[in-house]
């Protein structure tokens, strides 16, 4: 910040008689004349993290051998077994997506109209818990139920020894991916509901109407844009989530189209990548439609509303207060209570099944794989190493690509944008996919193949969460007086120089907080990894999965709450940066 | 006191190109966790300075990781100790296995290894039925299975994790009349496959199922600790086999690699097997309780040949009729 100020005053001084030597301020453009070369670097980066690996999963779908044979494609995507993965993807995505939205939609009306104490902290705990990874949901709530549970042995409701866990299937699936992605819901829903204009509720309450009518009549056609684009983020979302299926579905044969890709591919090996990649593409297709109808139904941004007009807290909770109060705390005991105290019990028995008592209660399982097992110890590092890599690049990359996007790109900016998006928006699957097909043969040059190797992964993070850096580091240098940077380029700074050390420091806690968003959502992720991974290289996400693959339920437990640890603490970091930060990058604010 | 001197170099001599071996060795195995485990550690303790690490998984997933490193030009195993031949067959079309000319076969009968030595049977692996002694009915052959009676309690292991259920969905459908109809009819009746063996072996052993498909050492080495399980050999026969060990092509440490499979062809290496609750190759190693007699078990026509060629297809066919 002091630079600019430094400059700006710089700048007054040289500029202060406008008759001086050469052009005037105003007519001070910034050019392409030095700053090529960052044109360059984002068209590189658009090309390798977007466009090469969805281009790439394309041709190997379309073709064989090198000629287009796009009915081979199309026998694999009505294979019995495609066709199977397909619906079940629908029924679990549309089911999901339909109880989360009303989910999301009660709290988010409870939260945003009524003045009910402790709405706050619901925000943050509910959104908090949506920070939590698909997989680590997952196992929580396996452990949770069935005959086997710690939680339930210990207060003596567990089922009969030997019968299904509940939740395996279908219906769990359904259930677990909804809460999960309630607050996905509840976050739209909530900016939906702040653009309400006070004004047109207080007109109808002057007229008599009950809250119940101001709702149903008023708030809700208003919301309904809201809504739909609300239920359709969700149902992306769930048709794109991996952990939740794979550790509900495949241990009884219900897969979805990721987890179907995921079989094909850690079963058959690279001879089906053709096939897989064929099946992939009705992942995208489902994901492209759904996020483009979204994108042209998502109301305009441009209702400002005045202070003190909006709809935030209009109501006083009376005697509705205690009953909100409770449905709000039921609602974290499911969302987090139940997990955590789920994962926690699990995490504190020698053994699944055992119930918690003093006598049983043991830390061994948090010694076990902190300490004693390899490769659940070589695990954590590598997350760490892999997501902490990927996020430092992330950072540095979003500068100078944001700096072109937000200075030059004029109206190309937001398909640019939109672009860079493709890979975080893919269900991570398919972005792994991809990344087998560029890089498992060797480099052309190099002759050194990434695959088995940890830049593979680090490749991956970084294409799929450039966008979280890059999008919150555009707004905010478009939002920064270009002025300074035309006073610098007079004064002969080129675009580096200025980038250095004018843009730099303006936007350095946008960009850390970008790198800790990325790094908080890689350390705990294992849609892409799973497929990546080779010996050395397993994440703590692929541990996770195959701990609870081989019935491990407790040390995997044990991983999981370590990695919540971990993921609170960044969190924390996080929200106490908040205030220097451009409002809307951290989802739970 | 000479003699004994020199007998004891002798020995040294004999015994040292045996202890001499060093260095990493990585060995990629679809055996149980701790039935590795326990390989390695006999291994290790007559070779106490090779550096033996191992990957374990189903046979299709080592083979899809390993097909994965070397489409990459970087393979990181170098001793295989998996399912089946017919895989290890593949694998010598395409000159991806050593040859290991100089091991002792001095005790196992001619066919049941590789005649090039590129591949080593180590035991008799046969798939029969497993089932809990509370179910009501006792199957005695594989069409038992489709009764009525079992609907919705059964579980096999999937081809797609195990190379023994690969083997054996192939000599079922080629020996049974009914061909691949016996597994859609299995399908029908709501049998579930979707791990491997032990996998079965839990949900038949916990009672979320009541029969199952199932290698025979697992239900038999769990039934003499107690579990409350019964395994048969149906009337029909079985199928088999032989979970061989090769040496790939690309191995850095040869000289262990050649050490590991003379271990494991060895009467020592057969004798652990044994006590691991296998049927061991060796003819001269005895086999562990709870087997008839290895002339009692009657194995079902099986043409490997046939079986490399449509490894693929079968895998997908199987894939198709239960995910």
């Amino acid at each position: 910040m002091s630079d600019i100020g430094a400059i700006r005053a710089g700048a007054r001084r040289d500029f202060a008689p406008p008759a001086a030597a050469g052009p005037s301020v105003s007519l001070v453009r910034l050019t392409l004349r030095d700053g090529w070369i960052l044109v360059v670097l984002l068209a590189a980066s658009l090309v390798l993290f977007a466009l090469l690996p969805t281009g790439r999963l394309i041709i190997a779908a379309m073709f064989r051998a090198g000629s287009f044979v796009p009915d081979t494609a199309l026998v694999e995507i009505t294979s019995r077994a495609a066709l199977r993965a397909l619906a079940h993807t629908l029924e679990t995505g549309v089911a999901s997506a339909v109880l989360a939205l009303a989910l999301g939609l009660a709290a988010a009306l409870a939260v945003t109209l009524v003045d009910v104490r402790g709405r706050r902290v619901f925000s943050f705990l509910f959104v908090l818990s949506m920070m939590m990874a698909p997989q680590v949901v997952a196992l929580a709530f396996i452990a949770a139920v069935g005959p086997s549970s710690p939680l339930l042995n210990t207060l003596g409701l567990a089922p009969e020894p030997g019968s299904p866990n509940p939740l395996r299937g279908a219906g769990g699936i359904v259930a677990v991916l909804a809460l999960h992605h309630a607050p996905l819901a509840f976050v739209t829903l909530r900016a939906g509901l702040r653009r309400i204009p006070r004004e047109l509720v207080d007109a109808a309450s002057v007229d008599g109407a009950s809250r119940l009518r101001v709702v149903t009549q008023i708030v809700l056609p208003l919301l309904r844009g809201h809504i739909v684009v609300a239920g359709i983020l969700c149902f992306v979302a769930g048709i794109g989530n991996f952990g939740i299926p794979a550790l509900l579905g495949l241990p009884v044969n219900y897969l979805t189209l990721p987890t179907l890709i995921y079989r094909r591919l850690s079963s058959l090996g690279p001879s089906v990548i053709g096939d897989a990649a064929a099946v992939s593409l009705l992942l995208i297709v489902l994901t492209v439609v759904g996020l483009l109808v979204a994108r042209r139904l998502t109301p305009a941004d441009d209702a400002r509303l005045e202070a003190g007009s909006s709809v935030e807290g209009m109501w006083s909770a009376g005697r509705l207060g205690p009953v909100l109060q409770a449905a709000m705390a039921l609602m974290l005991v499911l969302v987090l209570g139940i997990p955590l105290l789920s994962l926690l019990t699990a995490a504190l028995v020698p053994t699944y099944g055992v119930a918690l008592t003093v006598d049983t209660l043991t830390l061994d399982n948090f010694v076990e794989v902190l300490v004693r097992q390899s490769s659940t110890a070589r695990a954590f590092r590598n997350s760490l190493v892999f997501s902490g890599a990927a996020a430092g690049l992330v950072a540095l990359l979003a500068l100078p690509l944001g700096y072109v996007l937000a200075r030059y790109a004029g109206t190309w900016r937001s398909l640019i944008e939109g672009l860079f998006e493709i890979p975080y928006a893919l269900p991570g699957i398919v972005l792994a996919l991809a990344c087998i097909l560029l890089f498992l043969k060797p480099l052309p040059v190099f002759e050194v193949s990434l695959y088995g190797t940890p830049f593979i992964i680090i490749f991956a993070y970084v294409a799929r969460f450039l966008p979280l850096a890059l999008k919150p580091v555009t707004a905010t240098m478009a939002q920064l007086d270009p002025s300074v940077e035309e006073a610098a380029s007079v004064c002969g700074a080129g675009a580096w120089e200025r980038l250095r050390h004018i843009l730099a420091p303006a936007v350095a806690p946008t960009m850390a907080a970008g790198a800790l968003l990325s790094f908080l959502i890689a350390f705990n992720e294992l849609t892409v990894s799973a497929l990546l991974w080779s010996r050395g290289t397993e994440t703590l996400g692929v541990v996770l999965f195959s701990l609870e693959e081989a019935g491990l339920v407790s040390p995997a437990a044990a991983v999981a709450l370590a990695a919540v640890a971990v993921v609170t603490l960044v969190m924390l970091m996080l929200d106490r940066m908040a205030g220097r930060l451009p409002p809307e990058i951290l989802p739970w604010r | 006191m000479k003699s004994i001197l020199a007998t004891l170099v002798a020995i040294a001599a004999l015994s040292a190109p045996a202890a001499a071996q060093e260095g990493k060795l990585v060995l990629y195995t679809s055996q149980p966790q701790t039935d590795a485990q326990q390989t390695l550690d006999a291994f290790k303790s007559k070779h106490p300075r090779v550096d033996v690490s191992f990957v374990r998984d189903g046979t299709p997933r080592v083979m899809a990781k390993l097909r994965a490193e070397i489409e990459a030009g970087q393979p990181q195993a170098d001793v295989l100790l998996i399912a089946d031949s017919v895989t290890m067959e593949g694998l010598k079309k395409e000159r991806r296995l050593l040859a290991h000319e100089k091991a002792d076969l001095s005790a196992y009968p001619a066919g049941i290894h590789d005649k090039d030595k590129m591949w080593f049977a180590t035991k008799l692996i046969t798939t029969g039925i497993v089932y809990n002694t509370k179910a009501p009915l006792k199957p005695a052959s594989w069409l038992d299975l489709t009764r009525p009676e079992a609907k919705g309690l059964i579980a096999m292991p999937s081809p797609l994790a195990s190379g023994a259920a690969m083997i054996h969905a192939v000599t079922l459908t080629s020996n049974l009349s009914q061909g691949w109809k016996y597994y859609e009819a299995l399908r029908q009746n709501g049998a579930l496959a979707s791990g491997g063996n032990g996998d079965v072996l839990k949900q038949v052993a916990g009672g979320e199922k009541l029969y199952g498909m199932i290698v025979d050492f697992m239900p038999i080495r769990e039934k003499a600790k107690g579990a409350p399980i019964e395994f048969i050999f149906p009337s029909d026969g079985v199928s088999a086999v032989s979970e061989p060990v090769a040496i790939l092509s690309t191995t850095r440490n040869p000289a262990a690699a050649r050490a590991f499979v003379d271990f494991l062809v060895s009467a020592e290496g057969q004798e652990l097997a044994t006590r691991q609750g296998y049927v061991p190759a060796h003819p001269g190693v005895a086999l562990p309780a709870g087997y008839p007699d290895r002339s009692a078990i009657k194995l079902m026509a099986f043409d490997p040949q046939k079986a490399l060629n449509e490894d693929g297809a079968n895998k997908k066919r199987f894939a198709d009729i239960f995910e």
